[in-house]
């Protein structure tokens, strides 16, 4: 099956959104499209706002200022449950699994509440939870505790959970980070995976060869502002991101 | 194991109480045909929905409220007003309990369950302590509201047996917690509690309504404790401060689920016939309480409470699960689980 | 106007009481993150060491003061670490729990020993009091105030200039940092809980002057230093002070509202913390957690 064509009308819009936590604008005057169907990459320094860009856009966090719109409807100040139910699911980059339910449950729970495509009873849930569960790898571990699982395994988990959710979006929050170079492959197949199956990703993430392996677009933040944005190899190119991830003495030095 | 033992248990309390008392006297079986065994049958099985109920708002859901006893009282003072205020016969007040401690319990619950941990606890605490004051002291027109430091006197019941009735009422209002409890373990609804219980963000992040369920759960709760409280105010009738919203209550229910496991469906349930009936042997009340050493009877029911307060802190200290690990066979009680809680939770 | 003053003095008095009790207890709760709910038995365990001290010995019972904190320290020391520490990792409800328990057993052997007479201390000048022509300001309740503020300021200077305070407050921030660089966390523990009880011990003994103990007196002040602490906010002296001077106010005030004022000071006190916890959970002068 080929790789879905983004289309041209944005799914998601954020435009000038703003979070300040005490006097500190944590997330300031982000403005940005995706397109349904494509596969978006966040990056930027630690503390550059990624986050709690991504919490904004689940609900988790209230806007100071400026609007989040979701296929052309705004979302700003929805509580997280609906932002759910709208179709835009997420994973935390400290995984959050449900520690006393069994890996199948975890899957099935999302696919009993979720998107308004999700919302199956308990039966329907379970079978749902399989698929789910085979299609990020971990099918064989169906009916262990969650406190058995590898740490790349409970990443899967969380994806899973997310995926069950029947999401149009999924934002993933660092699915790669502690993971190594066979484990990031394994991830990058997982992602395709569920790309493929017609949901538009937006992820986060430090590991450059993720970014430029399945992004289409990336998109550069720091001190909570965009700094670039553009497709991966051209991006990571750009003086400014390479200023702020490496600093002003070596930029100067990989300046050709 | 534990099944067939709690089935032959169950079964001989259940249905013994119908044998005639000379039947079971001759049968060598006093205990259970007996006026003071309905009496602590029936206070048992009250605990049991009591523990039961808070269970799904304390341990599915995990917000430990520690004021549920307000709405027992909340219960027994709706049915108690209804039948010696506005002469309704039991059986319609009953119903009218679980009701007003529901619509209570959503009211107070809104701003309540915003709360987390430590602050929720104590705030519902709070709630408890203010509703028993409040009930027993409002006044109008210089007269008590609900009978005031004298209580309120209901008329006796006028039926064939009456113990064996409210027995058997209450058992009823036992399985009701009970399947209550066995449905929402199995619904969307329960895993929508267990899920704020675990990770209250991801829960709502993956689309669980989570204040809208909470407040169901803490709903849910109040109306099996409600209930628990109608038929309280009529067994038993007279209630007032002291018997309504009785302040050890709150943590004996807390204790109970503990004490069985909770989470489960059947953990309460057993830790609040262990506990009851240990608090009655110790009381002295029950037919086979055994003499204490070396205490006088003035000060046995002192020494009770101590030896009660040190079991209490022994198991919160060695079981922190529950008994029903035991039983259930998922674990055995040995000295290496004993070591193991303990290094779970110590320093 | 004379009434209004009388009662801001009396309420501003019977603070100093609370600011006592509190403090103990907020300690506890900010740094153990346990809610001692044997506060009050503890309490009342320093009341009736000042009533023994008082009756048998006929030491001025504000001399007994010193003795009750030693004595409470030590006794709240050993219970850390000797009982507590061991589900001090498990969730709150055990601490809850545990505390009740260790209530339960201390208010009981209280009334073994003791029985339930109403016992109290009644120096030679209890009752008296300065007079300024319809106001009056009573010794006992002044002296009380004004040993209650030492208390507080003794307890700060504790926790912010001397080691062990400092590891206290290393460990309230971060636990694991603290333990990174050295803390003894069972010693600092208990040494946490010490300091609370001790706190707790000399309010005992102001409360023994003021009105008359038996073993159950404990428990209402349980409740109430709740309220204290979630009225000033949790996690400073300063705050908790506040929120006793606070509370004795309201309580005075309360009291004196035509009718059955004085009935509904249990009602008033919890309608007033849940107030507080739903509109401003920081207290008066806490921050957010």
């Amino acid at each position: 099956m080929s790789d879905p064509v983004p289309s041209t009308q944005p799914q998601l819009e954020l435009r000038q959104v703003t979070k300040r936590f005490g006097g500190v604008a944590a997330v300031d005057g982000v403005t940005f499209e995706v397109a349904k169907g494509d596969i978006v990459g966040i990056i930027g320094p630690n503390g550059a706002g990624k986050t709690t860009l991504l919490n904004c856009i689940s609900g988790l966090h209230r806007l100071n200022g400026g609007d989040i719109r979701w296929q052309g409807a705004s979302i700003s100040g929805m509580a997280p449950h609906r932002i759910a139910k709208l179709g835009i699911g997420r994973t935390f980059q400290i995984v959050r699994p449900f520690g006393s339910m069994s890996v199948r449950e975890n899957a099935a729970i999302g696919a009993l509440f979720g998107s308004a495509d999700a919302r199956r009873r308990p039966k329907e849930a379970f079978e749902i939870a399989d698929e789910v569960l085979a299609l990020v790898g971990l099918a064989a571990k169906a009916g262990h505790p969650v406190s058995a699982l590898t740490i790349p395994d409970r990443k899967r988990l969380e994806v899973a959970r997310a995926v069950a959710t029947r999401p149009h979006l999924l934002l993933l929050d660092e699915v790669m980070a502690g993971l190594n170079n066979v484990e990031i492959d394994e991830a990058l197949e997982m992602v395709r995976a569920v790309h493929a199956t017609g949901v538009t990703v937006l992820l986060i993430e430090h590991v450059m060869r993720v970014i430029i392996g399945i992004c289409r677009r990336a998109i550069v933040l720091d001190f909570g502002q965009v700094l670039a944005q553009g497709e991966p190899d051209v991006v990571l190119r750009d003086e400014r991101v390479i200023q702020a991830y490496l600093g002003e003495r070596y930029a100067k030095r990989l300046k050709p | 194991m534990l099944l067939i033992l709690g089935v032959i248990v169950a079964g001989y309390a259940l249905l013994a109480p119908l044998t005639s008392l000379d039947a079971a006297q001759s049968a060598g079986a006093p205990l259970l045909a007996d006026r003071l065994w309905f009496h602590i049958a029936t206070f048992i099985a009250m605990f049991v929905v009591m523990a039961t109920a808070w269970n799904i708002i304390g341990g599915i859901t995990g917000y430990a409220a520690f004021g549920n006893v307000a709405f027992f009282g909340i219960g027994a003072y709706t049915t108690g007003m209804l039948i010696a205020k506005a002469k309704w016969p039991f059986l319609a007040a009953l119903p009218v309990a679980p009701v007003v401690s529901t619509a209570f319990a959503t009211l107070v619950g809104l701003p309540l369950l915003r709360l987390r941990g430590h602050y929720f606890a104590v705030a519902s605490l709070g709630v408890g302590v203010a509703v028993g004051e409040l009930v027993q002291n409002v006044e109008y027109g210089g007269q008590p509201v609900f009978g005031g430091a004298s209580g309120l006197f209901l008329p006796i019941y006028a039926v064939d047996n009456r113990g064996l009735f409210f027995f058997y009422l209450m058992v009823l209002a036992a399985a009701l917690s009970i399947a209550v409890t066995w449905w929402v373990l199995r619904s969307r609804f329960g895993y929508g509690l267990i899920a704020i219980r675990e990770n209250e963000e991801a829960a709502a992040v993956i689309g669980v309504n989570t204040t809208a369920y909470k407040v169901a759960a803490f709903a849910l709760a109040a109306a099996l404790t409600g209930l628990a409280g109608g038929i309280f105010s009529q067994w038993n009738v007279f209630i007032n401060q002291d018997n309504a919203f009785p302040i050890e209550y709150n943590v004996q229910m807390i204790l109970m689920a503990l004490l069985g496991g909770t989470g489960t469906v059947f953990g309460p349930a057993a830790g609040a016939v262990l506990l009851q009936l240990l608090i009655q042997f110790l009381g002295g009340s029950l037919p086979v309480s055994a003499e204490i050493p070396f205490v006088s009877d003035t000060a046995r029911p002192i020494v009770a409470q101590v030896i009660l307060g040190v079991l209490l802190v022994t198991v919160v200290i060695f079981v922190p699960r529950g008994v029903i690990d035991f039983f259930g066979g998922r674990t055995r009680l040995s000295m290496s689980y004993l070591r193991r809680s303990l290094r779970e939770t110590s320093l | 106007m004379g009434d209004f003053v009388q009662l801001v003095i009396l309420g501003l008095l019977a603070g100093g009481v609370y600011v006592a009790v509190g403090i103990g207890f907020g300690l506890v709760w900010g740094v153990l993150n346990i809610v001692n709910l044997a506060h009050g038995a503890l309490v009342i365990i320093g009341g009736y060491l000042t009533w023994q001290l008082f009756t048998t010995l006929h030491l001025d019972p504000f001399l007994t003061l010193p003795v009750d904190a030693v004595a409470l320290f030590v006794f709240g020391y050993a219970l850390q670490r000797g009982v507590i520490n061991r589900i001090i990792r498990a969730p709150l409800l055990f601490t809850f729990l545990l505390t009740f328990g260790l209530n339960l057993i201390a208010v009981n052997v209280l009334l073994l020993i003791f029985g339930s007479d109403f016992r109290s201390v009644t120096p030679s000048y209890s009752g008296q009091g300065f007079e300024f022509g319809t106001v009056v300001i009573p010794y006992v309740p002044l002296i009380s105030l004004g040993v209650a503020i030492a208390l507080s300021a003794a307890l700060a200077f504790v926790l912010n200039r001397t080691r062990i305070g400092l590891a206290i407050n290393a460990i309230a921030a971060d636990r694991d940092a603290a333990q990174l660089v050295g803390i003894d966390l069972r010693h600092a523990y208990a040494v946490t809980y010490g300091l609370g009880a001790a706190c707790a011990g000399v309010a005992g003994g102001l409360i023994a002057m003021i009105q008359a103990i038996t073993p159950t007196a404990g428990e209402p002040y349980t409740l109430q230093a709740f309220v204290v602490v979630i009225l000033g906010g949790l996690g400073r002296v300063s705050a908790t002070v506040v929120g006793g001077l606070a509370f004795g106010l309201v309580e005075a005030f309360g009291q004196s509202i035509p009718g059955s004022g004085s009935v509904f000071a249990n009602a008033i006190a919890f309608g007033l913390m849940v107030v507080v916890l739903v509109t401003r959970p920081q207290g008066l002068m806490g921050r957010l957690r």
